[in-house]
């Protein structure tokens, strides 16, 4: 941080980070902390909860039902990600290797939708997939169905809504590390004789998987927690643990229950964040042994890039 | 150590901002909570200017999240609150709501005593009737012909499999149930709640969707074919989409009841009072129905409708259209066993 004149730095740097640490803990920490409080106490006939402590929450969590609901969005959302990786690592890799002047204009196209509200545009996807909608009207005029195909309300139609509202947390932590990625590297492998495919798989691949895990997180865990998309693209048959949580507090009145899930979804971001931690101090632990060709320079490409995705995440 | 003392300074100091209450609220305001498309905004203007209160208009989905809110804000932040019947009851036994002064609404006297004096609030101590109206049934005529759909059994017909769309409203849905199994809409003999559910049960294989706000979109754009819908949302939907029809079934349509109320930590009561007072005004009465179709309560307003409107059976239902229909109103405490089959429902696979 560049210091300010007349030592007013350190006085503007102690501002800055106990406005960081009050936020943290006004927002982040104690909320959770609250929720963590809640799903151990006991419901309450009159008020949300009442002071009594209880495992009872969890023990009905591991019931059949909300098994099933985990289950559920936890395979709609892998599948959610699997796809979003699918198609944002060869966007973001065009994005990246294209001319330096296009770069920021096509970054722009990718980022334009969020001035949109995701809700309206969650709204807006209704009018393509709907029973009346873009895709069923040319379909039809075609002649290549009869009837309209039944999309709306399905589980196809959530993944649908993940996909489209999630790819660009996929693309920009890509882009960011394929971005940064040395192309010397690719010159060198290609001089000795690899192929593109190879030159890929042993270059490519391994330099940008932080980015490739940083996209992942950022897609998954959202994708189990938005309950919008599938509250208004899904259908009647599968219960999302979005849709869940929310029903415990605003039409059960089970505040401890949907604590308690709640809870469960919050110790699964930090495992999972804890795996992607471990996981770029072992790339990094194995540059400084030199095994993956790292020159010490102070310069590495991968390390750049290994960095860069986790800063932004924080 | 210096620079402990300025971030200590700079934590206390922030927290000083947020913990100094917000100045009182100005006195020339009134803080509404509605259900949503259910006032116009010209009527709301039009009270500004008239009486130079300004309106504060916030809006809900469905009784439970309303009641959630006035209930973690134990009855602060809002002024005039409209639940539904049985709500009515949950709110003045955990005393979020004020007993009313009926000397302040002389317009009182506007209101059809057929829909006064309710079991949910016996001498409408706590709550003054804004709308009524009808769960009844609405179905697309392309996809099934005219007059073949009367009764809520026939939604169990094995053709309508994945047609339907069906509402998200707790009551309603056990409602419909009830009817159907030939028990009042207000049981609370768990054996008739049970079966209620099982009719549910079975109806939920057909059932493609819940939804309480996008029925009218889903049955429009003719994703669903049929569903049980509010009769003003029909009507709204019928000038969309005229190959829609809604019949009141034969065993018995649910009826409901919305009303104002004052919560018990409303902070501009008088004007609380005053624009309940504006809103029982037969000529804001009737334009609030020319908008949103539902039925008013409000009988000099029902003159002042134009002659479609008033003559439509869907919007003014008479004796026929209520033959078997109920009122939905409290089931005291066996609201936890509806609650609780309701939640089985919704996990069903």
């Amino acid at each position: 941080m560049p210091r300010l004149p007349g030592g007013g730095g350190s006085a503007f740097r102690a501002f800055g980070i106990s406005v960081t640490w009050f936020w943290l803990g006004a927002f982040a920490l104690l909320p959770s902390l609250a929720l963590l409080l809640v799903s151990v106490l006991d419901r309450g006939e009159l008020d949300f909860f009442i002071p009594a402590l209880t495992l009872g929450n969890y023990r009905e969590l591991l019931g059949p039902v909300f098994l099933r609901v985990l289950w559920d969005s936890v395979r709609l959302a892998f599948f959610s990600t699997l796809v979003c990786l699918l198609a944002g690592y060869p966007f973001a890799y065009h994005i990246a290797r294209a001319r330096p002047k296009w770069r920021p204009w096509l970054l722009l196209l990718v980022i334009i939708p969020f001035w949109t509200n995701s809700l309206i545009r969650t709204y807006a996807l209704i009018l393509i997939i709907g029973a009346q909608g873009m895709v069923n009207r040319l379909l039809m005029a075609l002649g290549l169905i009869d009837a309209p195909l039944v999309i709306m309300y399905t589980d196809f139609a959530v993944f649908v809504g993940l996909t489209y509202t999630l790819l660009p947390f996929m693309v920009l932590p890509l882009y960011a590390s394929i971005e940064k990625l040395d192309t010397n590297l690719l010159d060198a492998a290609r001089d000795l004789g690899a192929g593109s495919l190879r030159a890929f798989w042993h270059i490519t691949l391994p330099l940008t998987l932080p980015g490739i895990v940083a996209g992942c997180m950022l897609v998954f865990l959202p994708s189990l927690g938005i309950f919008y998309v599938p509250e208004i693209l899904g259908g009647a048959k599968n219960m999302l643990l979005g849709t869940f949580i929310k029903n415990q507090f605003l039409v059960a009145n089970n505040w401890p229950l949907g604590a308690a899930a709640s809870a469960v979804l919050t110790l699964a971001l930090i495992l999972m964040a804890g795996l992607y931690r471990l996981s770029s101090l072992r790339v990094a632990g194995r540059e400084k042994k030199g095994l993956l060709g790292g020159n010490g320079d102070g310069k590495n490409p991968r390390r750049e890039a290994a960095n860069l995705p986790e800063a932004a995440l924080r | 150590m210096k620079k402990r003392l300025a971030l200590l300074v700079s934590v206390i100091a922030l927290t000083v901002c947020l913990a100094v209450p917000a100045p009182a609220a100005d006195k020339g305001q009134v803080i509404v909570y509605n259900w949503s498309e259910y006032i116009p905004q010209d009527v709301l203007d039009a009270f500004t200017r008239e009486t130079g209160i300004k309106v504060v208009y916030s809006t809900f989905e469905s009784n439970e999240a309303m009641y959630a809110k006035v209930k973690l804000l134990r009855g602060k932040s809002y002024d005039v609150v409209v639940p539904s019947g049985y709500f009515v009851d949950m709110m003045r036994r955990d005393k979020l709501i004020r007993e009313l002064d009926h000397s302040k609404l002389p317009n009182l006297k506007n209101l059809d005593k057929k829909l006064m004096d309710q079991e949910y609030d016996p001498g409408n101590k706590y709550s003054v009737p804004y709308m009524w109206g009808a769960v009844g049934l609405a179905y697309n005529t392309k996809y099934v012909p005219k007059g073949t759909l009367t009764r809520w059994n026939h939604l169990l017909r094995p053709e309508y499999k994945g047609k339907i769309i069906l509402t998200d409203d707790l009551r309603d849905a056990f409602g419909i149930a009830l009817r159907a199994r030939g028990h009042s809409i207000n049981s609370r003999d768990a054996g008739e709640i049970g079966e209620a559910y099982e009719f549910l049960a079975q109806l939920k294989n057909s059932v493609r969707v819940f939804d309480v706000t996008a029925i009218k979109q889903a049955l429009i754009s003719e994703e669903v074919w049929m569903g049980p819908i509010w009769n003003g949302d029909y009507l709204v939907a019928l000038e969309e989409n005229d190959k829609l029809a809604y019949v009141f079934p034969e065993e018995g349509a649910v009826l409901w009841t919305d009303s104002f109320t004052i919560p018990s930590g409303a902070e501009n009561v008088e004007n609380a009072y005053v624009f309940i007072n504006y809103m029982l005004r037969p000529d804001v009465a009737a334009r609030c129905v020319e908008e949103y179709k539902y039925s008013t309560p409000n009988l000099p307003a029902l003159d002042l409708l134009p002659e479609d409107l008033r003559k439509n059976p869907i919007l003014v239902p008479g004796p026929a259209e209520l033959r078997n229909a109920e009122f939905i109103t409290s089931v005291g405490d066996s609201l936890a066993e509806y609650e609780k089959y309701w939640e089985k429902l919704k996990t069903l696979q």
